[in-house]
């Protein structure tokens, strides 16, 4: 199984309260945390010594059509982020988030009332484009309106999108307000997932995520070769795969 | 078996070593029955009563065993998230709950807590900063295996639970 993930984890601002959350998460059980930023650019920091992936990830914020073109060019500092997320405050915004924008996350506002209501057009193109959609949990811990407002919201996505590409991830200052992956998964549950959605929202779904960073940041795509069974009597004379499709091309 | 249980391991994580202090049976049970009573109400708070325990508590690795009934288990552990401190005697600490293992008999989860702790103690050698250190904790790990006979109240336990 996929080693579990927690793709959201605010950026401090001193590097030992960071080291502290990142040795908290190690010694959950986390194997890859993504140190968020959210709109400007910083450099990556260096990780702790338990063995824990340390990404980087940046978030942007958009309440206006006009925020998003710094998504649209292709600007070197955005190929620097390994996990590009977007927080749509508006409809419209979340239409294009989930259409046509370039990213890996799409996050759900869970701390307040959703302006808007999830229709499935987006939302399906989304989930066929490889798009994940980012609950957070540390404010339904912190906070019973919170709570309710994330409960309600990631209730209403579930029954547009049945469950499928969720992340949870945490959105975690101090170290005390981090969970342990089974304890998210649990979480999940209360959000109207079923035992396999919660579990895969903070393993696999992590995993897919960041691979579908590292396909964006490559620019073209993932080609994986696979090792065809041969025959025997074709041995000596058959061409390994790729040579083979150059040739009769 | 008609009296299905399930036992939740966990161990308390708090940043402030003093919350060890606070570790006790009644701080644990009341901390985890206020939570589900937050976010199941009144009705997830009846159900999970119903043979509702603090089983098993070690103060100085923060472990805990809390035992239920199979039927509520679920929502025991989606509650035990939302655990933030640790109250006794007129001192809060916070803290959280980390969920280690759900078992269906107290043994299981014993077996599980063994492996469990030669893993920490195995970390703990990797960061030993002296000889005297890493002497004690490699005995400790030798020395660690399930005896058969440590007798645990397993009168209850004989159904298996499918975990």
């Amino acid at each position: 199984m996929a080693g579990f993930a927690d793709l959201n984890l605010p950026q401090g601002p001193d590097k030992k309260s960071l080291q502290s959350l990142l040795e908290s998460a190690a010694h959950l059980g986390y194997s890859a945390v993504a140190l968020n930023h959210v709109i400007d650019f910083k450099e990556k920091k260096q990780g702790t010594s338990k063995r824990i992936k340390v990404l980087t990830r940046l978030t942007l914020v958009v309440s206006d059509p006009s925020h998003c073109n710094l998504l649209r060019s292709t600007s070197a500092n955005i190929r620097l982020y390994d996990i590009i997320a977007v927080f749509p405050k508006t409809e419209k915004l979340f239409h294009i988030a989930c259409t046509t924008l370039d990213v890996d996350l799409v996050c759900i506002n869970v701390t307040e009332k959703l302006p808007f209501y999830f229709r499935r057009p987006p939302v399906n193109m989304a989930i066929d484009r490889g798009i994940y959609f980012e609950l957070l949990y540390t404010p339904a811990i912190k906070d019973s309106t919170m709570r309710r407002y994330t409960i309600s919201n990631a209730i209403s996505l579930m029954q547009i999108c049945k469950g499928k590409n969720i992340v949870i991830s945490s959105a975690a200052e101090r170290p005390l307000e981090l969970r342990g992956p089974y304890d998210v998964a649990n979480l999940g549950l209360l959000f109207g997932l079923s035992e396999s959605e919660a579990k895969a929202a903070v393993s696999t779904n992590c995993r897919a995520t960041m691979l579908h960073g590292e396909t964006r940041k490559s620019a073209c795509g993932v080609v994986y070769t696979v090792k065809k069974p041969r025959k025997v009597e074709e041995e000596e004379t058959t061409l390994p795969a790729c040579k083979k499709a150059k040739t009769q091309a | 078996a008609a009296l299905s249980r399930r036992y939740v391991l966990c161990e308390v994580v708090s940043e402030d070593p003093r919350c060890r202090q606070c570790i006790e049976d009644r701080a644990v049970g009341l901390a985890v029955r206020d939570a589900i009573g937050r976010v199941h109400g009144d009705y997830g708070l009846a159900c999970c009563s119903i043979s509702f325990t603090v089983k098993y508590l070690n103060a100085y690795t923060g472990t805990v065993l809390l035992r239920c009934r199979k039927d509520s288990y679920r929502l025991l552990c989606s509650a035990l998230p939302f655990v933030r401190q640790l109250e006794s005697r007129n001192q809060r600490h916070p803290c959280f709950l980390n969920t280690l293992h759900v078992g269906g008999t107290v043994r299981t989860c014993q077996k599980f807590l063994i492996q469990y702790n030669r893993r920490q103690l195995l970390t703990l050698l990797q960061n030993c900063t002296n000889e005297e250190e890493r002497r004690c904790v490699q005995k400790s790990l030798l020395s660690c295996s399930l005896t058969e006979e440590q007798s645990q109240s397993g009168d209850e336990e004989d159904d298996d639970g499918t975990e």
